[in-house]
């Protein structure tokens, strides 16, 4: 396997802030959500003394959990089957391991273990998996991953979260450490975002309605960091259109999303970093039969091209074009930008 | 790491009765072998003394956790699980049945098992999960991993000796039972294992080779405490397959058998 070094400033915990207006203080920037893993961990393996943190070289570096709690920190190196299958054996002996490494080589090359650990065994394991859909970009095809959901949608038992931007990711992760039940946390690389606004309370809504509309409104539906970009931003463009927000892509918060989707709305539009195949927007059209559900996903080419997240992600047509466009087949009315949308993204 | 010191483990079972449950138990494989179903029978005869041996330290009751990973001879754990105690049911009536939890791979379902195991190379890294969280805690007792040199084929084994050999797990022992055969045949046909002992040298284990019949020889090996240790050890223990049935000793077409009843009864006549 190759393994590609992150650059040192992505490695770093993030101290960067955003500057603000003349005269008013700068806002601290978002933590990308691997960074709000870290850190979160951190804060909460402070109180728990059974949180173990497991890296398989890709994450390690300058991790604040190492600093913080170095008997609990274990580099298990370039060997995912290994470190999922310990995690299972840790968990056994009454810690709570959380372990990361890269979507692709989580999701596809340890999923036997993934599968025997988060599955049949139902471990209190939690997977963290950075550099989900193609957000490795321009590092090439191995370095992305396309088909995690569907392959974890169809291990019974998993708790599948697809937060977006810091606050969610924070959440997802002490909903996890909280539950002891096997999760798998879905993310992307180093980009940052708010997240939307979260209800008061422990526990993360099934759905989160960004923007509500009336039941003959279109209703965009949004998964994870870049799919909750795009249904932000064409909701924008799109008067009328609702958007539902979901962090949880596993079949139980699906099952429970879909009802409360379906006493709003007939049609839908959901937009995910993945493939079609396998996907959130395949599993609501099961659920919603009675609905029109319509995919903005990964087309079926592989990414083989460089360039930068979102140029891979146009390239698999996975743009802003694509999600107007799918409004405009499920009824939603034309926004005046739409025209401009498109020819600025065709 | 918690400071630790090295004490010796007091067995339960003499050598007489371990010889006892060894032949009780190779003629319960034999019924389950006589089961609609048949099983696993070359290898679970095989390693049916290693298990006795190793089930016989987790008795000790000092967190010593067996992992059969070479899962396909389920057969002989459930006797072996049988025979010690640990499974107060006779398995071999309900084995293979809908509804019982006796299948041709072990899973949790089944007291006395932790791990699902038969998807090969899967338990020795339970294994040494098992021993790094008693290592974590301070705590004394074995990862006991219970590979087949066929097993050996795959690569996660090797990948967690990696790991166990940097995290310097000395409390992990990995026990393989060399008995030479595989599903298609002879291992040294299909893909040899030269040198072994040397490769787990060299990956930072310490290696002891014994007889895998010999129950003195692999008590002693497992009556070590190993908190101490650094280095992970592994166990070359050279078996025969089908051992105990003379009709089938030494063969590598035993490695599944179905049999019918009469001939099940001389079997286990056989077995001394």
């Amino acid at each position: 396997m190759t393994t590609v070094t992150d650059t040192p400033a992505a490695q770093s915990h993030p101290t960067t802030t955003v500057a603000g207006t003349r005269g008013t203080p700068a806002a601290p920037a978002p933590l990308s959500g691997r960074d709000a893993y870290r850190d979160e961990l951190t804060r909460l393996a402070e109180l728990d003394p059974s949180i173990l943190c497991l890296e398989a070289d890709l994450g390690g570096k300058g991790h604040p959990f190492q600093a913080a709690h170095p008997g609990r920190f274990f580099n298990l190196g370039i060997a995912e089957g290994a470190m999922v299958d310990m995690a299972a054996g840790l968990a056994a002996g009454g810690y709570r391991p959380f372990v990361s490494t890269f979507a692709p080589f989580a999701a596809l090359r340890a999923a036997e273990s993934l599968k025997l650990t988060l599955g049949y065994l139902n471990s209190g394991v939690t997977v963290v998996a950075p550099y989900a859909g193609v957000s490795g970009a321009w590092f090439g095809t191995t370095h992305h991953c396309l088909e995690d959901l569907a392959i974890l949608r169809s291990i019974p038992g998993v708790t599948i979260a697809a937060p977006h931007g810091e606050a969610e990711m924070r959440a997802v992760v002490r909903a996890a450490a909280r539950s002891g039940r096997p999760h798998y946390i879905r993310t992307g690389r180093n980009a940052r975002y708010t997240s939307l606004d979260l209800p008061a309370g422990a526990e993360l809504p099934d759905v989160n309605w960004e923007f509500p509309a009336g039941p003959d409104a279109v209703c965009l539906v949004s998964v994870g960091e870049e799919g909750t970009r795009l249904a932000v931003e064409a909701r924008t463009l799109t008067p009328g259109t609702a958007h539902a927000h979901l962090v949880y892509a596993d079949h139980e918060h699906l099952t429970r999303s879909a009802a409360e989707l379906a006493r709003r709305h007939s049609h839908f539009v959901v937009v995910e970093e993945h493939r079609g195949q396998g996907g959130v927007a395949e599993a609501l059209a099961l659920l919603l039969p009675r609905c029109e559900v319509t995919s903005v996903a990964a087309d079926r080419r592989w990414p083989s091209h460089g360039g930068d997240h979102a140029e891979v992600m146009a390239a698999l047509g996975l743009d802003l074009n694509a999600v107007l466009h799918a409004l405009t087949r499920a009824g939603a009315p034309h926004s005046t930008n739409h025209s401009r949308s498109l020819a600025c993204t065709s | 790491m918690t400071a630790v010191t090295e004490r010796p483990v007091t067995l339960r079972a003499d050598l007489a009765t371990l010889a006892e449950r060894a032949v009780a138990a190779r003629r319960l494989v034999v019924d389950m072998a006589a089961s609609p179903r048949g099983c696993h029978l070359g290898g679970s005869l095989s390693v049916l003394d290693i298990l006795l041996a190793a089930l016989d330290r987790a008795a000790a009751g000092d967190g010593t956790e067996v992992v059969l990973s070479k899962g396909h001879a389920a057969a002989g754990l459930y006797a072996a699980l049988h025979v010690s105690g640990v499974l107060p049911d006779d398995p071999a009536p309900r084995y293979g049945l809908a509804g019982e939890p006796y299948t041709g791979h072990p899973g949790p379902g089944v007291p006395g098992v932790r791990f699902p195991t038969g998807s090969l190379g899967h338990g020795v890294p339970y294994a040494a999960g098992w021993a790094l969280a008693r290592r974590i805690g301070g705590q004394g007792g074995l990862g006991i991993a219970v590979a087949g040199d066929g097993e050996l084929q795959e690569g996660l084994v090797w990948e967690t000796c990696q790991v166990a050999a940097a995290r310097e797990l000395g409390n992990l022992v990995l026990v393989v039972d060399v008995n030479g055969g595989q599903n298609d045949g002879l291992v040294a046909d299909i893909s040899p294992l030269p040198r072994l002992a040397e490769r787990f040298a060299a990956f930072g284990f310490d290696v002891v080779e014994v007889d895998g019949h010999d129950l003195a020889a692999l008590t002693e090996v497992f009556a070590d405490d190993r908190r101490a240790e650094r280095r992970p050890l592994a166990v070359l223990a050279r078996t025969v397959k089908g051992k105990g049935v003379p009709a089938v000793e030494g063969r590598a077409g035993s490695h599944y058998v179905t049999i019918d009843a009469a001939r099940a009864a001389k079997w286990k006549r056989a077995i001394r």
